[in-house]
């Protein structure tokens, strides 16, 4: 059974306009001009138990607005939500103590006091014994690699400490259900990897069934199989990684070095050019002819090196979102 | 049944558990700031203290003002002075703000009630002001050894702590009704200031109510503020009879009801609103 069950979801909120100045301010009092806007446009998708699950889109695409449905924070306007056999906006006690969201941009953890307070109120939140409390809370610490900050004033630590405190207090009930809403976002190159590692890690050790949203393709391309791609509300694609490549990005990047000047031209015939600085060349060919074009170019060509990969994720789900705005 | 029995013992537990380890963390929280602390405790001493000789000098020993002599005069300030750093002392304003920065999400997804929670902050840090306040009275009763009015009656102690602790949920609950403006407009903090000013003087906080001409104060008595600040220092004087106190408890029960079925009303109005529109 699926633990994530989403059909003809659709959010639309209602933005009321307002001039700027005070002309505007006395006019919104009066007379208010009201406009509809189509958070989330009829989506509808499954998510079966243990699954890590990327959420991709760009800003404004909706990725939050389905995360707040179903963590029970927004009420859908149309459509049925299931997680878990509960309806999220009902937020029943039940329903709560399996699941977590954590948003990268709100914090609970309490300013002035060491970590450990506010995983010691979470603790009696979910009514967590004592065993259970501290099993989970080592196993986390371990994870992170966190156990000399707890006693540290949480206005005291970085960016990235104070984030891997979030989520050790957001995952001290073990949900069975997580939502991570751009987890890694400020982070050093450093830390994402490490906060990466560690959601990969939690996914496998505890079976929980993730949904990760983020700016970075990296957390994406690292976490998820599969992914969800979302823009103006819509789904777009929702697959594996590999297939989202074969579907919309049948083309290949050669990239070689050369060891002399070659006239730019005599590329053009091979493929489409990407990048033309000397020595490096970068062209991007149909798939199918890439290891005949490779072979073409060492034939032809002065080479000092030949590196034939596949499309960029970035540009293809880049590509995507231009060609569906124009 | 005995295991089910306490079972249900240790579920209702573990849910206090949580608002006391609240009360708790706003302790600590207190404490991190210490100078803060410090300085608002130096604040409400200074405060006591000119209140207390601007009214021994305006007041001078076996004179009336008001039916009030220097002694009751001196109770009534000093005491509504006190009584209004404990009941008048909500930190539930911050839910407006927390409503505006969407930080009331983080509790809309874990399972703890909102106002109890904010509750259990009141709770700390009340319990933390008195513990400090007994501290420095009786430093300054040491010192001063001021005429004031000591009730030994236990039966008015107790009533006035029953009073006390009513003024207590009824002021929680309109802090509480101010910081929920913030489901509808960003500017929480101008009804706030209005209302703090109005409830001083409607409270009695200026001055005790029944120098006012009767009409006015039989008006007056049928409004909530009187009993957050006025009421319980009467009964505390031993001013007013027995049917007086019955009947001022009624009417400030009847509009804690009244409050909180409409900070409740206004709360699920103001959710559904949040939830239809996030932050």
């Amino acid at each position: 059974m699926a633990v994530i069950e989403v059909k003809n979801l659709t959010k639309i909120f209602t933005v009321y306009q307002k001039e700027p100045g005070i002309l505007g301010t006395f006019k919104s009092l009066f007379g208010r001009k009201y406009e509809e806007i189509k958070a989330v446009d009829n989506i509808s998708f499954s998510i079966e138990e243990g699954e890590l699950v990327g959420f991709i889109g760009p800003n404004g695409a909706g990725k939050t607005t389905t995360l707040k449905c179903l963590s029970g924070l927004l009420y859908p306007t149309g459509g049925v939500i299931n997680v878990l056999g509960f309806q999220p906006w009902r937020r029943k006690a039940d329903f709560l103590k399996k699941i977590a969201f954590v948003m990268g941009q709100k914090n609970q953890l309490w300013w002035d006091l060491p970590p450990m307070e506010t995983f010691v109120l979470n603790k009696e939140i979910y009514g967590l014994s004592d065993e259970k409390f501290k099993k989970v809370l080592g196993d986390l610490v371990d994870l992170l690699d966190l156990s000399d900050l707890l006693k540290v004033p949480v206005k005291k630590l970085s960016l990235g400490q104070r984030m891997k405190c979030e989520l050790i207090a957001s995952l001290l009930h073990s949900p069975q259900v997580l939502y991570l809403d751009e987890p890694t976002i400020g982070l050093d190159v450093v830390m994402q990897k490490k906060l990466r590692d560690f959601i990969r890690d939690y996914n496998h050790k505890y079976k929980a069934t993730i949904m990760l949203t983020s700016h970075y393709m990296a957390d994406v391309e690292a976490l998820a199989r599969r992914v969800i791609i979302i823009n103006r509300g819509r789904i777009l694609f929702d697959g594996d990684l590999t297939s989202l490549i074969k579907k919309h990005a049948p083309y290949k990047l050669i990239t070689l070095v050369l060891k002399e000047q070659v006239a730019r031209q005599k590329f053009e015939k091979l493929g489409k050019i990407k990048k033309f600085s000397y020595p490096e060349v970068v062209l991007k060919v149909e798939s199918h002819l890439s290891n005949k074009i490779a072979a073409k170019i060492l034939e032809n060509f002065p080479v000092d090196d030949l590196n034939i990969e596949d499309a960029d994720i970035e540009e293809v789900i880049r590509e995507i979102f231009q060609s569906q705005n124009e | 049944m005995p295991t089910s029995k306490k079972l249900l013992e240790k579920s209702s537990n573990l849910k206090m558990n949580k608002y006391f380890q609240v009360a708790k963390n706003t302790w600590d929280e207190t404490v991190s700031y210490r100078l803060n602390f410090v300085m608002w405790r130096i604040r409400v001493v200074l405060q006591i203290i000119t209140l207390y000789f601007l009214w021994l000098s305006i007041l001078p020993k076996d004179t009336t003002f008001l039916g009030y002599n220097q002694s009751l005069m001196l109770t009534y300030i000093l005491g509504t002075s006190l009584l209004a750093a404990f009941v008048l002392s909500s930190r539930s304003y911050s839910v407006g703000d927390e409503i505006n920065q969407g930080n009331l999400s983080n509790f809309l997804i874990k399972p703890i009630n909102y106002f109890l929670y904010h509750f259990a902050r009141d709770v700390g840090d009340k319990s933390m002001n008195i513990v400090f306040s007994i501290f420095e009275l009786t430093i300054l009763f040491l010192l001063l050894r001021p005429p004031i009015f000591i009730q030994t009656d236990p039966f008015f102690l107790f009533l006035f702590l029953i009073s006390a602790i009513l003024a207590l949920l009824l002021y929680f609950f309109f802090n509480f009704l101010l910081g929920l403006v913030g489901f509808w407009s960003p500017e929480v903090w101008a009804p706030r200031f209005i209302f703090f000013i109005v409830i001083t003087f409607f409270a009695g906080g200026l001055f005790p109510l029944d120098i006012l001409p009767k009409s006015v104060f039989t008006v007056f008595q049928l409004l909530p503020f009187p009993y957050l600040l006025y009421f319980p220092l009467k009964i505390y004087l031993g001013q007013l009879p027995l049917f007086e106190i019955f009947k001022g408890l009624t009417v400030s029960f009847i509009w804690l009801i009244l409050m909180y079925l409409l900070v409740k009303f206004i709360w699920n109005v103001g959710l559904k609103l949040y939830t239809a529109q996030g932050r």
